[in-house]
């Protein structure tokens, strides 16, 4: 079974060559449509770029992870098998998916292809990803980021499926694929559309009194010249809660657990996913490096395992509000 | 069509609690969920008092479901579940063979539950966390032992509508209350005390209907029940009766609120008896309504959108 | 921060650039030195739409559109999306040194108006292979935007 590989994020092909380029033993991507959590205009992959990123990756002895992890739906089902059938046909290493149906149709139709239980499928016990190991034979399953790590070792302890946990990025707090707060704002959840505050819904505006975020007319946050800003997502607005306004859900911040790496070694999980496929080649390589030298250094001497200084501030400098948190892997956090 | 009253969201006193389902026992309503599905904290009212509660409501001739939690994170929260289902299979509680009638099922909310209940051979409701987008998905759930299940709230009518059913399945839909929107590791309500979750004091319970909480200028927009975000107005889809016939939905969810859910339901009630047309139920239930009313998500757009003038015409093919 | 140089002549040149519209000389040079590349990729979703740029540390706007033959300059006026950084952080941008969304973070990096729109600009830049579109480059600027990327790369760890 591997250990921390490290798996990186890819929403172009620039993005997985940075990935490859600076030591991911995997990267993971999607196609342009809403058959993945990150359906934003302009980014993703084609047929043709498809085909380059996995010659690229392949070649150089690394994976290529597809993910097709948003639920279908009755009217656009065919879609999803044809992605299915594209992965497949053209060798990637492992598809990551959260619907039972569409795994019910990948062991079906595509009996060799490697399955992966996407975060968006929220399983979070071992029940739950025995349930997909049985029925569908999973090989791995990337866990939600709400559990503590003496919560994850608990799951690891009672499976034979590989666990992959977030390393580092954007950070939902939310159960992934338990959330519907941007479809109640906008109409689209990352569920069915592929995203959570897609483009079309989100409007910036520096006014006098501060750049203000809209989501489809409500007003989510107003930064103030000074303050840094995150992402458009409702769970990282300010609202008012009786008469005091605060980040009532989550701070704009970014998860990193680079800190834990020798927790997660002595538990055996087998791989860290980097959140960030809506951003550039340059976030991807130079996240890419300071987890590669990271998890080199946790194989060599877990013991003597430190997180550099120089890693945390470089991975600060590229966080949502530059700000970084251990999130629910760290209990208080809670 | 059915009525059935959703699983109570909220945490109230154990007094309160048991008065709201004593004064259940008499309302018109053909099923009622029991138990906890947000918080395992929450201990007010713990399985035997459910079961008992269970028991009561059979014996008042209607179905009663034991709701299982959403989230579940420990081995304590897989012990209640699995102690949930024992119980249910015990041969003394021998279940007909559509989980109706002296029956009591369980509602799963996760894989895990599902995985236990398929176990068992036992039937069991399909919670609306299940994610079923698909036909696929709900053929599995079916195959598994689901005898009805509960679209994710989001879903839109033309998605309900093209939706295949298995034989037997009944489809029950979230039709009046806020919106159970998202669950989180993190708990809110403690975060707006400054306190920890592990050390919460269960302040939940001082906000019987969720904390609202506003935009900064001053929309009322979502609703901190603990763990579980909610809409801060209320799902109501009343006066969308022909369209919910239409659609084939054999079972109207009410989900409980502090106050008046009683006349809500009797608001229902009248409605599927005929003595109150569906134009009506928009000004008639006003009145009972703890926010503003919604019915975007039926119409395919944002959740929190209010149409009640826009009607849905037939079913695109 | 000390700035880097090339930024600072990059900023300078554009200043000084007012006798010819900047956006007809951007325009033309960006046709000339990197369409060849840049067209490869799918523009559809932006054909037709008019954007800004606007440095604002120099106080000057660049108002153009997307066509299939390349960019083409427009009149001042109403736009569909706006940028807004310093000519630095765009020089770094377009030198793909800084992530579009760090900036943004940092406030350094704003997008007004159609975000989608925004978005897919962003995200459709990114997606270029900036060896390729070095290479293609007419020699000279070729040279002359490796050199300046390498140089300002950030040291190996």
């Amino acid at each position: 079974m591997p250990l921390l590989e490290l798996i990186c994020p890819a929403g172009s092909l620039p993005a997985l060559k940075a990935a490859v380029d600076h030591g991911a033993d995997g990267v993971y991507l999607g196609l342009k449509d809403n058959t993945n959590a990150r359906n934003f205009a302009g980014l993703n992959f084609d047929e043709k770029s498809l085909k380059e990123g996995i010659r690229y990756a392949q070649g150089r002895g690394r994976k290529v992870l597809m993910a097709l992890n948003t639920y279908p739906q009755p009217a656009t089902l065919p879609r999803w098998h044809k992605a299915v059938d594209t992965a497949a046909e053209l060798g990637v290493n492992a598809i990551i998916l959260a619907d039972p149906g569409l795994m019910g149709y990948a062991l079906k139709t595509h009996p060799d292809l490697r399955l992966h239980l996407s975060v968006q499928g929220s399983a979070t016990s071992y029940e739950a990803v025995n349930f997909y190991r049985e029925r569908f034979g999973i090989q791995r399953a990337v866990l939600p980021r709400v559990l503590s790590l003496a919560q994850v070792e608990n799951v690891v302890d009672n499976t034979d499926v590989e666990i992959e946990l977030f390393g580092f990025g954007g950070l939902c707090v939310m159960v992934e694929g338990r959330c519907l707060l941007s479809s109640y704002a906008c109409g689209d959840s990352p569920n069915t559309f592929g995203a959570c505050s897609p483009g079309h819904a989100v409007r910036w505006e520096q006014t006098a009194k501060g750049m203000e975020t809209r989501l489809n007319g409500v007003l989510i946050d107003r930064y103030a010249d000074h303050e840094k800003a995150g992402y458009p997502t409702l769970c990282k607005g300010r609202f008012e809660v009786q008469g005091e306004t605060y980040y009532a859900l989550e701070e704009p911040t970014s998860l990193n657990s680079l800190e834990m790496l020798p927790e997660m070694a002595r538990m055996g999980i087998a791989a860290v996913k980097i959140e960030g496929r809506q951003r550039s080649p340059a976030y991807v390589a130079q996240v890419t490096r300071v987890w590669r030298a990271a998890i080199d250094s946790v194989k060599r001497a877990p013991e003597q395992f430190k997180a550099l200084p120089a890693w945390m501030a470089e991975l600060a400098k590229v966080s949502e509000g530059s700000m970084n948190t251990l999130g629910a892997y760290y209990r208080p956090w809670k | 069509m059915q009525l059935a009253l959703g699983p109570l969201l909220y945490y109230w006193s154990r007094e309160d609690t048991l008065a709201f389902y004593e004064a259940a026992l008499a309302w018109p309503v053909d099923i009622v969920y029991l138990g906890e599905t947000v918080c395992s904290r929450r201990h007010l009212l713990r399985l035997p008092d459910w079961i008992e509660l269970a028991g009561r409501f059979t014996a008042a001739g209607k179905q009663a479901v034991l709701a299982s939690q959403t989230l579940i994170e420990s081995e304590s929260d897989l012990k209640a579940l699995r102690k949930m289902v024992a119980w249910v299979s015990t041969p003394s509680q021998a279940l007909s063979p559509r989980g109706g009638g002296s029956g009591v099922l369980v509602e799963a909310n996760e894989w895990g539950a599902v995985r236990l209940l398929a176990e068992a051979k036992l039937p069991f409701v399909a919670g609306p966390t299940l994610n079923a987008y698909n036909p696929d998905t709900l053929a599995l759930l079916a195959e598994l032992g689901a005898v009805r299940w509960v679209p994710p709230v989001e879903m839109p009518r033309d998605m309900l509508a093209a939706m295949p059913i298995p034989e037997g399945m009944q489809t029950e839909l979230f039709a009046y209350g806020r919106l159970p929107l998202a669950f989180s590791a993190r708990c809110f309500t403690a975060r707006h005390y400054n306190l920890q979750k592990d050390d919460c004091q269960f302040r939940c319970i001082d906000h019987p209907d969720g904390l609202v909480l506003a935009s900064r200028e001053g929309e009322d927009f979502l609703c901190i029940n603990g763990i579980q975000t909610q809409s801060a107005k209320v799902m109501s889809l009343a006066h969308r009766l022909g369209e919910l016939n239409a659609a084939n939905v054999d079972v109207l969810r009410i989900s409980p609120q502090s106050r008046h859910t009683e006349k809500i339901v009797a608001l229902f009630r009248a409605l599927l008896d005929g003595s109150l047309t569906a134009a009506e139920t928009p000004a008639k239930l006003a009145p009972f309504l703890p926010a503003q009313p919604c019915d975007g998500y039926w119409l395919g757009q944002a959740g929190m959108a209010w149409q009640p003038e826009r009607h849905l015409e037939g079913i695109a093919p | 921060m000390k700035l880097p140089a090339f930024p600072q002549v990059f900023a300078r040149v554009i200043a000084r650039l007012p006798a010819w519209p900047p956006s007809v000389a951007f325009a033309a040079a960006c046709n000339r030195a990197a369409w060849p590349t840049l067209g490869e990729l799918d523009w559809s979703a932006a054909h037709g739409k008019r954007f800004r740029v606007h440095v604002k540390d120099v106080g000057l706007s660049m108002y153009l559109s997307v066509h299939e033959s390349g960019l083409r300059p427009e009149k001042t006026g109403p736009v569909d999306v706006t940028f807004t950084a310093t000519a630095e952080d765009f020089a770094r941008l377009s030198l793909r040194l800084e992530d579009p969304d760090t900036l943004f973070f940092n406030r350094r990096l704003l997008i007004e108006g159609d975000t989608d729109l925004g978005l897919t600009l962003k995200n459709l830049l990114d997606a270029v292979d900036w060896d390729e579109l070095a290479r293609r480059m007419p020699l000279a600027l070729g040279w002359v935007a490796q050199a300046a990327r390498q140089r300002l790369l950030p040291a190996p760890t």
